[in-house]
């Protein structure tokens, strides 16, 4: 019996479920910042929370949504972060016009390194993502004078304006309309091309689609997301540094798409911000654990790849489709 | 520029390079049977590499005897070690797609890393060489370290082994014919899944002698795992996929280009092999060996 | 006399040291509907992976409409006019019937660059995709994942693909491949349909002779790489050649 399934279709209800998310995260500072200190550290994570969403968000436009394994996304997200640390600390560029630049940056450094990578298809596609983004880390590091190197750049100025609640409520701001642009592109005729390239590039070349173009764009369009993470991300820690442009960073919005699900919109945010949870929670529990962090992940993704690839919200679905199918 | 001192760094780039080889044939098989991309392979040789520290220690002051023992032991430990990742893990993904299956290796890799990090620590460790092979040979009024000509002469003899195996034996075909046409095997009546644990196995056994080599070659530490299988995919990127003649003459670029860069632009040795990666993949993507299609 | 749509000089292609087209030439009036047959290894499939770009011949040129085809990709040649239908069924498995045809029409429309528009508001492509729905009839399956859909049906999808192309060329790759009698029958009515209602030039790869015999109006004979024969149903069936390849076939 065929099955109705469709992917990155909405419904009235999650028109409520966002409304509802949204009302939450907004009232949650003004919450926390009646507990104090801890309040302030809480009100840190919450904004770290929302920034590594948009991060994962933009990776899965390529991944889930394009298809495409790329280990080299951290470039973009530090490029990002790089462009606000030197416009701001050392061009003495404010606060927007920094933010601006920030995606314009990646989104161009993504253009010359999608223009190679989008060349070569799957495992090589992959491996090619990965040498890019290593390079870049490794220019990074190698180009002392300019970016500290080593040390990262340190001290970025915080405009008086935001405090760390008005921060948090800007974040907020910027990801949900990127998530909302997302949204848009995914349910265009871009969106439906770009799914056209993951399902069949060989028939979407037979119906005329040049599709190294395409995905092109999207990688571009992924990088310029990450771009504006990478800023927003330098600007709540008043800090840029050579790890962000690392493989490692590259590998947690992967894993945040497959704990959260690749194959919805909302599925990356989720996982990334349940895993950014997790270890905190792991973290407060036991300080030795932190070590075993990494096998923890480990466990978890190992569990999710075996048993639930689509992710949180691939579960979700199917315990709401089975409860409505008589058994 | 002192020769004897460009010799000692081509000597070392040789057998890092021999070492490598080793290892990335393991990959190359494991790729070739099973179609999955081991992520965890490194993993696999860092933990072989420490199992030699450990048994080493065993072994004090019979340095001879213990390095036998190493590599008699190690290897088939680790591919027992492979034997248990394989029937419990392994198996549930060769349908899945090539995503699922890197992430379950990464995962592994997670995993072994971090066990690994809890039972060694974060120290560097090293193995004792034999002390028949702990000096250098005077050959033509150079110095030649003997541990490392030792290396050169165990890869190549290891990858006529390893050709022997895959084109002269039985076992060999069944490999062979797994790599071309998998379906048809089944069909044939040949156990499949069996020949896919063996070979796995057999990956995993290089990727363990490997390390035991390692150990006694230069420093160990929680590092190598990772640079390892980088590196391997540089070997796989240059030589190609299933040529055991790629796999040595991309180990051996490897090897020597690294242990130059070393020395002149330390930092820049571990860019090396992405380089490389890079420039393959976008010059000529086949690899040196491969053919381009049209 | 029509006037010739598709021009065919002197093909070669080798891959490697296998020759697989020796020097195939031939035209197709437009309008007509014919079919290539020949035993297995001949190079049928070859001839239109030639024809729509995906492999560069070695020798010889394709002319189209008047302009040259070689040395361009597939997703140039496909705007020009051509289409083709896949031996290997070939949709886009995990999108619903519906957003397959979406998809063919709007890149036809060249919209794809559209990054802002939700799809549900693009009422004339919508109505165009309905159509195409309809003539190969799916209507009732628009909303299934097509990848769970009946062989049959998925061969209707992928010609329905084909077809939002609007091409004046349409080269169908074994369309009746794995079917069941019945599913075979259907799909031969349906191309004669779309033949009859659309005027669109057809050219398929067939094994299958009732077929080849019952809808051609030209049948070409490819063997090793050459054009042995060309003619009419008729003739092709007492073409001594022909029937010397052919023979202990067991068709």
């Amino acid at each position: 019996m065929p099955s109705a399934l469709q992917s990155y279709e909405s419904t009235r209800k999650s028109w409520l479920i966002a409304g509802t998310v949204i009302a939450v995260l907004t009232l949650l500072p003004f919450v926390l910042n009646q507990l104090g200190r801890t309040g302030e550290y809480w009100l840190w994570v919450a904004t770290e929370m929302v920034i590594m969403s948009l991060f994962s968000l933009s990776l899965n436009l390529i991944l889930g949504f394009g298809g495409m394994v790329s280990f080299g996304h951290a470039a973009f997200f530090g490029v990002g972060a790089y462009t606000v640390a030197l416009l701001m600390k050392k061009a003495g560029v404010g606060f927007l016009p920094a933010m601006v630049a920030a995606p314009l940056a990646s989104a161009l450094v993504a253009g010359i390194i999608g223009w190679f990578c989008v060349r070569r298809v799957g495992l090589y596609f992959s491996i090619l993502t990965l040498a890019f983004g290593q390079l870049l880390f490794m220019i990074t590091l190698q180009l002392y004078a300019f970016t500290g190197g080593d040390d990262g750049i340190h001290g970025i100025p915080r405009p008086e304006l935001l405090t760390p609640l008005s921060y948090y409520l800007l974040c907020l701001a910027l990801v949900a309309g990127s998530f909302w642009l997302m949204r848009l592109l995914t349910k265009s005729p871009f969106g439906l091309t770009i799914r056209m390239t993951r399902e069949n590039p060989e028939r979407a070349k037979f119906l005329g689609i040049n599709v190294k173009r395409y995905q092109l764009i999207n990688f571009i369009i992924a990088g310029g997301f990450a771009g504006l993470a990478g800023g927003l991300f330098a600007e709540l820690n008043r800090f840029a540094q050579t790890e962000y442009l690392h493989w490692s960073k590259s590998a947690e919005p992967i894993f945040a798409s497959l704990v959260g699900g690749m194959y919805s919109l909302i599925g990356p945010a989720i996982g990334s911000t349940v895993l950014i949870f997790l270890k905190i929670i792991i973290q407060q529990i036991h300080q030795g654990l932190v070590e075993i962090w990494a096998i923890i992940l480990g466990v978890i993704l190992l569990g999710m790849v075996l048993f639930a690839p689509e992710g949180i919200v691939g579960v979700y679905e199917k315990i709401r489709t089975q409860r409505r199918r008589p058994q | 520029m002192n020769l004897q001192f460009m010799l000692f760094i081509l000597i070392n780039g040789l057998s890092q390079g021999m070492v490598l080889f080793i290892i990335a044939s393991g990959l190359s098989l494991v790729f070739g049977v099973l179609r999955v991309i081991n992520f965890a392979h490194g993993s696999l040789y860092m933990i072989g590499a420490f199992m030699a520290f450990s048994l080493s220690s065993l072994f004090a002051g019979k340095t001879l005897f213990a390095f036998l023992m190493l590599m008699l032991l190690v290897p088939p430990g680790v591919a027992i070690l492979g034997l248990g990742l394989e029937v419990s893990l392994f198996r549930r993904i060769y349908r899945k797609e090539h995503l699922l299956q890197l992430l379950l290796t990464y995962s592994l890799v997670l995993i072994l890393d971090g066990l690994t990090r809890l039972i060694w620590g974060g120290q560097i460790r090293n193995v004792p060489r034999p002390e028949v092979l702990a000096g250098s040979l005077d050959l033509f009024g150079l110095y030649f370290p003997s541990y490392n000509l030792f290396l050169l002469i165990v890869g190549p003899l290891l990858a006529a082994g390893l050709w022997v195996l895959l084109y002269r034996s039985r076992a060999g075909n069944y490999i062979r014919a797994a790599v071309t046409y998998p379906e048809m095997l089944g069909a044939l009546g040949v156990n499949v899944p069996r020949v896919m644990t063996w070979t796995f196995m057999l990956g995993c056994f290089l990727a363990g002698l490997g390390g035991v080599f390692m150990s006694a070659l230069a420093n160990i530490d929680l590092s190598i795992g990772m640079e390892r299988i980088i590196e391997c995919f540089a070997v796989v990127v240059i030589g190609g996929l299933g040529s055991v003649g790629g796999a040595m003459l991309g180990s051996l670029i490897i090897g020597v280009g690294v242990a130059f860069i070393q020395i002149y632009f330390s930092r820049m040795a571990l860019v090396f092999p992405y380089v490389i990666m890079a420039l393959v993949l976008i010059i000529r993507p086949w690899g040196l060996f491969g053919k381009p299609e049209r | 006399m029509n006037r010739t749509i598709l021009n065919v000089d002197n093909l070669h292609k080798s891959f490697g040291r296998s020759a697989v087209l020796n020097g195939v030439s031939f035209s197709i009036p437009e309008g007509e509907i014919s079919s290539i047959i020949g035993p297995n290894g001949a190079g049928k499939t070859t001839l239109f992976n030639v024809i729509t770009g995906l492999y560069a011949p070695n020798k010889g040129s394709i002319s189209f409409n008047g302009r040259n085809l070689v040395g361009l990709q597939p997703y140039q040649i496909v705007p020009l006019g051509i289409a083709k239908a896949f031996q290997i069924t070939s949709i886009f498995p995990r999108l619903t019937v519906w957003e397959n045809i979406l998809a063919a029409v709007i890149t036809h429309r060249k919209k794809n660059l559209d990054f802002m528009t939700p799809l549900s508001k693009l009422t004339p492509i919508h109505e165009r995709a309905q159509e195409l729905l309809d003539s190969v009839g799916l209507s009732d399956y628009a909303h299934y994942q097509s990848g769970t859909l009946a062989h049959g049906n998925q061969k209707r999808l992928d010609i329905a693909l084909s077809l939002a192309l609007s091409p004046k060329l349409l080269l169908l790759d074994e369309p009746t491949a794995g079917m069941s009698p019945e599913e075979r029958r259907d799909t031969v009515t349906l191309i004669k349909n779309l033949w009859e209602r659309l005027s669109i030039t057809m050219l398929f790869i067939e094994h299958d002779m009732d077929i080849v015999f019952g809808i051609s109006q030209k049948v070409r004979v490819l063997c090793y790489g050459v054009l042995i024969a060309e003619g009419t149903p008729d003739e092709i069936s007492h073409n001594p050649k022909v029937i010397e390849v052919y023979l202990g076939e067991g068709e």
